[in-house]
């Protein structure tokens, strides 16, 4: 006679039998994510993952929500000194050359080569513009994921109101600065609808003033080396006035600091008429929008010239080979054609991959919405985004000076020298390791 | 204080100031529950994100989404594992540490205190690495243990029952101990039931501190079905370059926060008398 617990136990092995060879041929692997857009979005992305272990049934990928892109950063960089690295991490761009200095992201080039491609051809799929971002010093770091560049939304209505013509949106500054002055409502003391609005929280504030000062013909940072932003600079001098000249001149943009999400809401209630976000939220807003907007490219004074945005797929060091070669595999399969425009057209971000756009799907979406495809045309203008040694407390630097310049407490050259010679500081053991290393220094 | 010959004036005076002080507090620290209530029953996209007047026509969809897009009720479990396990065994070592460094005598005692009081001083950031290094040695990494094992020792809460002890009478453990008590009887029969309010104030501080706690469990956790509220929340509260639907996060709030506020409402009495026993604010 078996007892019940024999038969249990029974059960409990044939089970245990029958889990086995699964779990010895599958690797387990995390990808790390962040949350860029809203809640519906972590959601598509397991499914996606889903997905992929179904059609990799020798890998077991498990998504894992790390936060903001600043947080994805902190918890990257704590596993991997606790020695539990993940086997990809969706990065922000602009953190990869930092991440590339500490040695704490590994290139990929063997395993291109194991796939018979040259580096060049690989990243050849991509749009040029991403590739200052993700390949550092000719060594491939990281594989655009999904990417975005800062737009010009404007409300039709609001346009028509004023004696506009939504159809010719502002193409320079002086153009922006004059529809703004007449965009802008007031009663009495009280601004009821503001003429434009963009984005200085932090992460935000640094990119959108990058956009203004690119498309003043600036560089921001030294795009071939870590340790060197132009900060105290007559373009960037003038982005800023720029920007607080709209804001305590003109008085048609609001003072202080605004959150991303904040600006999204205003121009959705209609108390704002023109706003310079991202691309990334162009799904959301014409999903939102209950009156006709346009896009536009950000306007310039100088040059057309937009930053890129968004996030690269990166492998940190110290993987063991079955976990790189099964984070690989899911980097590939993430990053394909169909995959890309797929998760383009749930965001709104752009896919980086060309090839995306030669599909009978993107093609009768771009058909149907228009305004994604000014998204893209804009990626002609497109510039690498600041990257530097120590990116996030660089970027701080002068993004508390912006606040601070939006909130009247200081003007915009005092604002410069400052923030220069914060961030100087902070990439001081950088330069002094490299740059000013030099020989018979001993 | 006041002169005694304005004392009559006073005397009607000031208790009309405080309460009108207390009110307009309470009324600073309502509005965000408020706005959270208000938004949280106010249809999707009707444009008025700010306003504090209930829409007129409330919906549950925001609670419904909410509710869809994480695991509540399993998020809900592991907070609660989390933050019951660490009082649980703050409770033990507090208590015990509290009773040696405030009726033991042994040589180096003030030193010990000082360097015990030195980690309220730390950041816990600065914590973050050395202490997930530590998790993942012990095997503990991407579990709840893993979450809680760092809080096993408790600096406040040592000091907290460490100061309460103290003005527990010395000569009831005397007689106590003429009576035959060892260590453990008289911590359990005459210096836990003495300082209840002490403890209850601890224990509310500590399930409340570790119930919002995000960035330590999003070091620690990766598996999806071992993530606490905070984490579940997160996913959509956290944008960097969408936009925020309001209805939904504050929905998403108010679930969070809910067994907190009740749990608040239900023993209000009961809590207010802790603190002001026990001298915190």
């Amino acid at each position: 006679m078996i007892s019940w617990w024999k038969g249990a136990a029974l059960a409990l092995v044939a089970a245990a039998g029958l889990a086995a060879p699964r779990a010895a041929l599958a690797t387990d692997i995390e990808l790390f994510f962040p949350v860029p857009v809203d809640g519906a979005l972590a959601r598509n992305m397991s499914g996606l993952i889903k997905e992929f272990n179904d059609s990799h049934p020798d890998i077991k990928a498990t998504p894992v929500f790390t936060g903001s892109y600043d947080d994805t950063l902190l918890k990257t960089r704590a596993a991997i000194k606790a020695g539990k690295p993940p086997a990809a991490v969706i990065m922000s761009a602009n953190f990869l050359t930092d991440l590339s200095i500490e040695r704490e992201i590994a290139p990929m080039d063997d395993l291109i080569a194991k796939e018979g491609k040259t580096s060049e051809a690989f990243m050849g799929q991509f749009f040029p513009a991403l590739l200052p971002n993700a390949v550092i010093d000719r060594k491939v770091y990281g594989v655009p994921f999904h990417n975005s560049t800062p737009l010009l939304y404007i409300n039709a209505d609001h346009f028509r109101e004023a004696g506009l013509d939504p159809d010719t949106p502002p193409r320079n500054w002086a153009e922006l600065y004059d529809a703004a002055r007449k965009l802008t409502k007031r009663e009495g003391d009280r601004t009821t609808r503001w003429g434009l609005m963009m984005p200085s929280n932090y992460d935000y504030g640094g990119w959108i003033l990058e956009a203004l000062t690119m498309s003043n013909g600036g560089q921001y940072y030294n795009r071939d080396y870590g340790g060197e932003v132009y900060y105290d600079t007559p373009t960037m001098l003038g982005a800023l006035t720029f920007w607080s000249d709209l804001v305590h001149k003109a008085k048609v943009h609001p003072a202080g600091e605004q959150k991303g999400p904040a600006v999204t809401g205003a121009f959705l209630a209609g108390q704002a008429s023109m706003m310079i976000i991202s691309t990334g939220s162009l799904t959301f807003i014409r999903d939102t929008a209950k009156f006709p907007f346009k896009v536009a490219f950000v306007p310039m004074n100088v040059r057309q010239a937009v930053p890129i945005g968004g996030a690269s797929l990166v492998q940190p060091t110290g993987l063991s080979p079955e976990k790189r070669a099964a984070g690989w595999t899911l980097i590939q399969w993430l990053t394909s054609a169909e995959k890309s425009g797929w998760w383009s057209r749930a965001t709104g971000y752009f896919a980086p991959n060309k090839a995306a756009y030669d599909l009978a799907e993107m093609k009768a979406f771009l058909e149907k919405n228009p305004d994604a495809k000014i998204a893209v045309d804009q990626l002609a203008n497109a510039q690498p985004w600041f990257a530097t040694y120590r990116t996030v407390p660089v970027r701080k630097a002068i993004e508390d000076e912006l606040q601070a310049v939006l909130s009247g407490k200081r003007q915009p050259k005092e604002a410069l020298t400052a923030a220069q010679k914060a961030a100087d500081a902070l990439m001081r053991p950088y330069v002094e390791d490299t740059a000013l290393r030099l020989p018979g220094a001993e | 204080m006041s002169a005694p010959s304005s004392g009559p004036v006073t005397r009607e005076v000031t208790p009309s100031i405080a309460r009108f002080v207390v009110a307009g507090l309470a009324l600073v620290w309502a509005v965000p529950f408020w706005w959270m209530l208000v938004a949280a029953f106010r249809p999707a996209g009707s444009g008025a994100d700010a306003s504090l007047l209930p829409s007129l026509t409330p919906t549950l969809a925001n609670f419904a989404e909410a509710w869809a897009s994480a695991d509540f009720p399993l998020y809900f479990l592991n907070s609660l594992v989390i933050c019951a396990g660490i009082l649980a065994v703050q409770l033990v070592t507090a208590s015990l540490a509290g009773y040696v460094f405030a009726r033991l005598e042994f040589p180096g005692r003030g030193f010990l205190f000082g360097l015990f009081l030195v980690q309220l001083m730390l950041v816990p950031v600065v914590l973050l690495v050395p202490n997930l290094k530590t998790i993942a040695a012990l095997g503990l990494y991407d579990t709840l243990p893993g979450v809680m094992a760092p809080y096993c020792a408790t600096a406040f809460g040592t000091f907290l029952m460490r100061q309460s002890f103290r003005e527990v009478p010395r000569e009831l453990e005397d007689a106590a101990m003429i009576d035959g008590a060892g260590w453990w009887a008289r911590i359990r029969l005459i210096y836990l039931p003495l300082t209840k309010p002490a403890l209850v104030a601890f224990s509310i501080v500590s399930v409340t501190s570790h119930w919002n706690e995000f960035l330590w469990p999003l070091m620690v956790i990766n598996s999806p079905d071992r993530r606490p509220l905070t984490l579940g929340l997160a996913s959509f509260t956290l944008s960097a370059e969408g936009m925020q639907a309001w209805g939904l996060i504050a929905a998403g709030t108010f679930l969070v926060s809910l067994p907190l506020l009740a749990a608040f409402l239900i023993f209000q009495r009961r809590f207010v008398n802790s603190f002001l026993a026990s001298g915190i604010k």
